[in-house]
């Protein structure tokens, strides 16, 4: 099966290199977070040193080393303390001894430190984000704010807002503020920019939350006491707020992208139904245009139009009418000829006479007689071949009657048993009178033509069958006769000028294809229709005419 | 004395077969090849018989314009067409212009001398008074043979001689059907079926035009006419 692509659909094809716009928008997006991320890093890099530039050379902010700072320790810090309170203040100094001996005096050192360091860390925390201090041994001293952001109620959103963002929600991922914001020991302990602070180089790395829901920007800045390395301060956001611009960016592009490809398809279906409307008009006229009878008519689709199909349209109808012109010359041919032959064919004719009149020997009179015989053969020819430019030009005078095609029938067949005596005719007539307008005399010529037709093809003894009948507001007038079928490629041009389907050449009598023509010329005079059929057991042709019945 | 004939006719060897024809039946022919020639020759002298051809040379419709002149100078002079023009619409042309009979190169020589005879004798006998052995009556229809006259309820109407001959020829049997065939030979007159038609029409028109009622002239399908009693 061969698949046919209308222009339509060749132009709905072509409309999907418009999806090449959301892939070059999508495109433009990431490069934009990109750079939206960098100046974040940068950002957090800036807020990383502010906050070291404020502890830089404190050394005694970061020096104490914290142990670690579990409860149970802490138990056991207030227990000593209120043992030495119950011993009065002069057990002060054996609590700070034995709290020497638990080692935690460098905690409580630590502890007024950290206050400090919080404090500082108060002033510079924004929302968002969060900032810690760390001290060489990978321990938090302070930490302040949260990663997450205050998310803002929805509202009441519409069911259909709710739908979209179903419906959106697995194309583009929406950033989510549920996420674990804890910090596992092993950020501290695998962070690259932590350990490169340390060593004294700035640094930034992107890490996905525990639960992986979201990404987590942190820049780490050192904090230097002299020529040596204290800490670390690390700054930390999540990556959210341009997570949600992108994605708000990219819905927007999706909907404009979806407005424009719609509209844009619309605009261009429409352009290519009209296109194609246009062209398949022209088609259907195109192949209308030489009619059932030959006849060519004139092109009217887009012949006014101004582009290339208008010129289509016209160079078919220049086409045509150069057609119709040769056409035309065609049919008028045999007329022209018969009537330029008539000149020359008298004077042969007037001089056999006048050889005829003047005393010839014997001898010559048998050579005028046969010169006279050719002559009569070659009139006979001519006036066939004028007949059907006489009948055309009787026809534009021709006067319309009403009259029976019945009776016309019925005495043009007693005519023909008379005049064919070799042939056998079988007639079949309506019970009721079919009245038709037209000519009788022409109707009687043109079942003339159709029984001479008849006659000539007929094979055997079978009869030749004229059957008149009347249905649905038409007679139909039918001549069938056993004998050869109709050649396939000549059905339709049966009827025009100069075409016949005869082979062999019968006789004297000539066949010049004009006798179906004028049969024709007559049934449109009627206003008739008429066709040539193989007969149903195809042993024979019909030659049909449907005459459309008189006006009640 | 020997009757005139001119024959205008733009082909020489037409004109000069036809000129030679006549004259061995004895009559006196003047041959002209261009109208202006023949109307000029013809002022001088008028012809007994004109014989014009419609295309003269360039002249397309010279003949028509010929007879129109011809018939101005003398309204009894016999004109005949013949010419390789056989549209209805030329025969209506140069019978509505006065000619007395429109016949085309098909016809024969013998045929021709047969229509210029009955054409003379028509010409000879217009003044005298008729013979009554020469009739031929059926009811309202009176046929006189002599002058190729006809006429219906006593009103002369106006036939060609190939219209006469037809009439005659139906009439003289009343109820017998004609063919197209046998209704040609009576009127010497050698076309085919649709011209017949078409003279019938016209001989029906003819009839008509002086009885609105008439329908004598019947048309057997497929067979010919007939004259209904």
């Amino acid at each position: 099966m061969h698949l046919r692509f209308s222009l339509r659909t060749k132009l709905a094809l072509v409309t999907l290199v418009l999806l090449a716009l959301p892939w070059v928008g999508a495109r433009y997006v990431n490069e934009m977070e990109r750079f939206l991320l960098e100046g974040q890093e940068r950002v957090l890099v800036a807020t990383a040193r502010a906050v070291a530039t404020a502890l830089h050379d404190r050394p005694q902010l970061l020096a104490a080393v914290p142990e670690r700072d579990d409860a149970l320790r802490r138990e056991a810090e207030e227990e000593l303390r209120r043992l030495a309170e119950r011993n009065g203040q002069l057990l002060e100094a054996n609590a700070e001894t034995a709290l020497r001996a638990l080692g935690r005096e460098g905690a409580l050192e630590a502890r007024p430190a950290q206050r400090e360091i919080a404090a500082i860390l108060r002033g510079v925390q924004r929302t968002s984000s969060r900032i810690w201090v760390i001290n060489r041994h990978y321990q938090v001293l302070a930490l302040a704010g949260s990663l997450r952001r205050r998310v803002e109620p929805d509202g009441d959103r519409g069911a259909l807002r709710g739908l979209w963002e179903r419906a959106v929600g697995w194309l583009i991922q929406r950033p989510t503020e549920d996420f674990a914001e804890s910090v596992p020991d092993d950020v501290l302990a695998t962070g690259r920019e932590i350990s490169a602070a340390l060593q004294g180089t700035p640094g930034t790395r992107m890490r996905r939350t525990p639960d992986a829901r979201a990404v987590v920007m942190s820049a780490a800045y050192p904090i230097w006491s002299g020529d040596e390395v204290m800490g670390a301060v690390v700054a930390e956001e999540t990556t959210n707020p341009i997570l949600s611009l992108r994605s708000a960016a990219l819905e927007r592009l999706l909907v404009l992208t979806l407005a424009v490809f719609v509209g844009v398809a619309a605009v261009l279906i429409a352009y290519a139904t009209r296109l194609s409307q246009r062209i398949r008009s022209l088609r259907d006229e195109a192949e209308s245009a030489i009619d059932a009878r030959g006849r060519l008519t004139h092109l009217a689709a887009g012949s006014g139009a101004r582009d290339e199909i208008g010129d289509l349209s016209r160079s078919f109808s220049a086409m045509l009418a150069k057609l119709a012109q040769h056409h035309a010359y065609l049919e008028g041919m045999a007329g022209r000829l018969s009537h330029e032959l008539r000149t020359p064919l008298a004077v042969v004719r007037s001089s056999l006479e006048n050889l005829k009149l003047a005393p010839t020997p014997q001898e010559a009179r048998l050579y005028i007689g046969r010169a006279e015989e050719g002559l009569a053969r070659l009139n006979r020819i001519l006036q066939r071949m004028s007949e059907a430019s006489r009948l055309e030009q009787s026809l534009l005078s021709a006067e319309r009657e009403r009259y029976s095609l019945d009776a016309v029938v019925r005495g043009c067949v007693e005519g023909y048993r008379l005049a064919y005596s070799g042939a056998r005719f079988e007639l079949s007539l309506p019970e009721r009178h079919v009245d038709i307008d037209g000519s009788p005399d022409l109707a009687a010529q043109l079942l003339d033509k159709l029984i001479e037709n008849a006659i000539d093809y007929a094979r055997g003894a079978a009869p030749v069958r004229v059957v008149l009948t009347e249905a649905d507001g038409q007679a139909l007038l039918s001549v069938e006769n056993k004998g050869p079928l109709l050649p396939q490629e000549m059905s339709g041009r049966l009827f025009d000028s100069m075409v016949s389907v005869r082979d062999e050449s019968a006789g004297d009598t000539p066949h010049l294809g004009l006798g179906l023509y004028v049969a024709r010329l007559i049934a449109e005079f009627h206003g008739a229709s008429i066709e040539a059929q193989n007969l149903p057991a195809a042993d024979g042709v019909a030659l049909r005419v449907r005459f459309p019945l008189a006006w009640h | 004395m020997a009757s005139r004939i001119a024959i205008v006719e733009d082909d020489p060897a037409i004109r000069a077969n036809y000129s030679d024809a006549l004259k061995k039946h004895g009559f006196e022919v003047s041959a002209y090849g261009a109208r202006a020639e023949a109307l000029a020759a013809m002022k001088t002298r008028l012809p007994d018989l004109a014989i014009i051809d419609i295309g003269l040379g360039s002249d397309v419709d010279g003949g028509f314009a010929l007879c129109r002149e011809l018939r101005a100078l003398s309204a009894s002079l016999p004109i005949i067409f013949l010419t390789a023009r056989d549209s209805d619409f030329d025969v209506v042309s140069g019978l509505r212009l006065g000619a007395d009979d429109y016949l085309t190169k098909d016809v024969s020589l013998p045929h021709l001398m047969a229509r210029i005879a009955a054409l003379f004798r028509r010409a000879e006998l217009a003044g005298e008074a008729s013979h009554s052995e020469e009739k031929i009556e059926r009811g309202a229809l009176s046929l006189d043979l002599k002058r190729f006259t006809v006429s219906w309820q006593g009103a002369t109407v106006p036939l060609t001689l190939t219209e006469f001959w037809m009439v005659h020829a139906l009439a003289k049997f009343p109820g017998h059907v004609k063919s197209r065939e046998q209704l040609m030979s009576d009127a010497n007159l050698v076309v085919d079926d649709a011209t017949i038609t078409s003279h019938v029409k016209r001989v029906r028109r003819k009839f008509a035009a002086a009885d609105a009622a008439f329908d004598r002239i019947e048309t057997a399908y497929g067979m010919g006419y007939r004259w209904k009693a």
